[in-house]
């Protein structure tokens, strides 16, 4: 009589402890991490300096994948796809944000859980070092004169070039060739060797070209001149409409399937909030040509929608012919 | 001065960056003999795993598996007619018959001894004239790739083996294969048949281990029974006179591998293609008929795809652009470590540029040892029984292919070329022609529509650019040459020229 009650305990408190060993101790295993863009790229870059500092936070190995294609759409789809236990974590761009407005997916980031937005990149349009344009202003002039002479590099639909040049054009007018490349080092390697006139890019990828004076850049994508680019005027020197749209910039996120549970959906949170705001990862993301943002939560979600928002409707403005659905009809509100 | 000769011999004095340029050489090895464990993926692990240690550690191990991973696709290609990487496809072609015949040692040997000499001098070449190479990549315009990309294609002649017919439909096949995915201009999928999955096309690693892996795996059940060839063990390190007999054709086809893979645009796989198609043309009596066991046909694309590794670093090192894949990894891999790669690091980190290449020349010689230790194992694959030999290269190829992307569905494309690659074989279709489509026709689409929209999508302009600038002009004539060269038009103008 005794033996059994005392095993039917033993089992009880045993199974208790289990239980609370699942909640309270989560990560239990490796968590594994998609990159969204192949290796070597901005994303790429991000996700693998900030990674050591959460390992050493959640005391586990995040194991990094590369799963690029598409935009991106692989690496995201892989990750909608997988348990909703907080074992799988995407590490995404922007690019998410206009899949539905482009036709590539019928998913955005409001179907995943936010993590943390860790940075924005910061936005330059740049141009040969030999170049006859001085400033933004000279371009414009020079490409009404001349519609459709320039050539601008670009990345294709939906990249940062062309939603820079959408911008442009839904508060000014520049007609322009496109010549697309496969990604900013090919466009930037092209604009060395002189066969392209100017081109929008990320800081990070162009901040050694500029500083080195191979280039120069002819505004930078903000309301004031930053630190980093002294002598470069702001965009909204030669364009003060374009105010409405900024800030803007690309940027990197963390992000969960959206039914994880609550309390590992606050774990990531927190460990990332603390990662992100460790001082070596700053180095790197200053070091970087970009900015830290460490949100999560409300101000995340937010975040998100404005970015959406802005660029969607630029996008939208300029040339409405290519998107495959209006901004409206997804319901995204004008900024 | 001084200080260049101390970065310079950085990784030879230094215990801890020797070692770890030995051992990145020798992982780098077997890395590239396995088909789709690729050198990029291995040095992009390495950056999480390296993210803590000194700069110099994690760039002297990236540089070992680089070089390492370059030769070590040789490996496979030769004993088992799967390269494995792209940039071995050409070996197979006179490597594989070599291997039966019973030579796998000395054609080892022999692509060792070459990949060596092939990496010195384009190490030599780093070292001597990165800046001057740079600039010159730099005036390559998008219609200067398109007329290399065409250039290319020409090829097929080279690679088609009896029927050129065949060979041109297996380059058209190859290309529609380059052209699933998105479409890089408007981002439309393309030829994805609404799956979205196809979205990011499909790797064309994925396509190599199905067409050279599968393929092979089950044309080999054709000969089942067949006894495999005794491998002869003895000879394994190439005699001074054969190195020396071959020195000529291995400069050329060095400098041929550096030029191409200095090019942001193109990699080893291309600078093989073309270094064989210059040993075809220009050796007249080759140790074996080019195909069936010629040693040229092995000096040829070894020598090139190693000398192009020191041409991948040029732009990097230079420019901070990268050269290839693996050079876009390390160049990450010094951002994470707080360097700023970009056109100042060879003057404000002078050391990273001469480490690396005395790096490049230590991983070289360690390639020696390694290259030629361990052949006799080595050989003795080819004479695993078939029964146990096949089911272990499927295995491979699906881990292989699993491992590009973590992606399953890439696995089931590469059974399904499989299954097609064999059915091409039974028909006397080539594999190389295919590689070679999967490889251009992107390269085609990409520059032909980067030209084209430089200048302003009119035809007429387009053409005019073809030769009125100084490079495209050398360009173009060369097409024209060899187009004269190689077709009927050729015997026709001669029959002209005699009857007048």
């Amino acid at each position: 009589m005794f033996k059994p009650l005392l095993t039917s305990l033993a089992v009880a408190v045993g199974s208790l402890a289990m239980a609370g060993n699942a909640l309270a101790e989560y990560p239990e295993r490796n968590i594994q991490a998609t990159i969204q863009w192949g290796a070597g790229g901005a994303t790429d870059n991000v996700a693998r300096s900030l990674t050591p500092h959460v390992e050493e936070i959640l005391d586990t190995t995040v194991v990094l994948t590369n799963r690029p294609g598409g935009t991106g759409v692989i690496g995201m789809n892989h990750v909608m796809r997988q348990r909703a236990d907080g074992y799988n974590l995407l590490y995404g761009a922007e690019n998410p944000q206009l899949y539905q407005l482009m036709g590539l997916a019928d998913f955005s980031y409001d179907d995943m859980h936010t993590v943390n937005i860790i940075g924005q990149g910061l936005v330059v349009i740049a141009a040969p070092a030999d170049s006859p344009f001085d400033s933004l202003a000279d371009l414009l002039e020079h490409a009404k004169a001349n519609p459709g002479e320039l050539r601008m590099g670009g990345t294709g639909a939906g990249g940062l070039p062309s939603t820079v040049l959408a911008m442009v054009n839904a508060v000014d007018e520049l007609d322009v060739r496109n010549v697309t490349f496969g990604g900013d080092g090919p466009g930037i390697t092209a604009m060395l060797g002189g066969h392209i006139d100017f081109m929008p890019l990320s800081l990070a990828a162009v901040g050694e070209q500029i500083r080195s004076g191979k280039m120069k850049g002819l505004a930078v994508l903000t309301k004031e001149e930053i630190e980093a680019l002294p002598g470069v005027p702001p965009i909204t020197q030669a364009l003060p409409d374009i105010e409405s749209f900024l800030p803007w910039g690309p940027f990197w996120g963390v992000f969960v399937h959206q039914d994880t549970p609550d309390d590992i959906k606050a774990t990531l949170e927190e460990a990332y909030e603390q990662a992100v705001a460790n001082q070596e990862f700053g180095d790197f993301m200053q070091n970087f040509g970009a900015e830290v943002l460490n949100l999560n939560g409300e101000a995340a979600e937010q975040y998100l929608d404005n970015w959406q928002s802005v660029t969607a409707w630029a996008m939208y403005e300029a040339d409405a012919e290519t998107l495959e659905a209006t901004p409206e009809e997804l319901g995204i509100p004008r900024p | 001065m001084s200080d260049t000769f101390s970065f310079l011999l950085m990784a030879w004095l230094d215990p801890q960056l020797l070692l770890l340029t030995a051992l990145g050489t020798l992982a780098g090895i077997y890395v590239g003999a396995i088909p789709g464990l690729s050198v990029t993926m291995a040095a992009s692990i390495l950056i999480s795993f390296t993210f803590s240690w000194d700069i110099n550690n994690a760039l002297a191990l990236m540089v070992g598996i680089y070089v390492g991973g370059v030769y070590g696709g040789s490996r496979t290609a030769i004993l088992l007619n799967i390269p494995g990487a792209p940039s071995a496809v050409v070996t197979a072609f006179d490597g594989y018959p070599l291997a039966q015949r019973g030579e796998a040692g000395q054609a080892i040997g022999l692509s060792t001894v070459m990949s060596v000499i092939g990496g010195l001098l384009g190490t030599l070449v780093l070292a001597g004239s990165a800046p001057f190479l740079a600039d010159m990549a730099l005036e390559f315009a998008p219609r200067d790739y398109f007329l290399i990309a065409v250039l290319g294609l020409l090829l097929v002649s080279t690679l088609s083996g009896k029927s050129l017919a065949r060979g041109i439909f297996s380059v058209a096949l190859g290309a529609s294969i380059g052209l699933v995915g998105m479409d890089m201009v408007t981002a439309q999928p393309r030829l994805t048949m609404g799956s979205m999955e196809l979205l990011g096309g499909i790797h064309y690693v994925v396509v190599m281990i199905g067409l050279f892996g599968v393929a092979e795996a089950f044309y080999q059940l054709h000969n089942l029974t067949k006894v495999p060839i005794k491998q002869k063990v003895d000879k394994i390190i190439p005699p001074l006179s054969m190195v020396l007999k071959y020195l000529p054709l291995s400069i050329r086809t060095s400098i041929i591998g550096v030029i191409v893979g200095a090019l942001p645009g193109t990699g080893g796989d291309i600078a093989s293609l073309f270094a064989y198609d210059h040993a075809k043309r220009t050796v007249k009596n080759p140790s074996s008929p080019f195909g069936e066991g010629a040693y040229e046909g092995l000096v040829a694309p070894e020598t090139a795809n190693n000398a192009a590794v020191g041409g991948a670093y040029v732009p990097m090192l230079t420019l901070g652009m990268p050269g290839d894949a693996v050079t876009a990894v390390i160049l990450g891999a010094l951002v994470i470590h707080g360097l700023n790669p970009g056109p100042m690091l060879m003057i404000e980190t002078p050391h990273i540029f001469w480490f690396t290449v005395g790096n490049l020349a230590l991983a070289n010689i360690f390639l020696l040892i390694f290259g030629l230790t361990g052949i006799k194992v080595f050989s003795k694959v080819v004479e695993v029984p078939k029964a146990l030999l096949i089911p272990l290269i499927l295995v491979l190829c699906v881990v292989g292919t699993y491992s590009i992307n973590s992606n399953m569905t890439e696995v089931y494309w590469m059974l399904g070329f499989g299954i097609l690659g064999y059915w091409l074989k039974v028909f006397g279709f080539q594999m190389g022609p295919v590689i070679l489509g999967v490889i251009l026709g992107p390269l085609l689409d990409e520059t032909y529509r980067q030209a084209m929209s430089s200048v302003g999508d009119s035809g007429g302009q387009f053409l005019l650019a073809l030769v009125t600038n100084p490079l495209s002009l050398v360009l173009t004539t060369v097409i024209a040459l060899v187009l004269l060269g190689q077709t009927p038009a050729k015997t026709w103008l001669t029959s002209q020229f005699q009857r007048n």
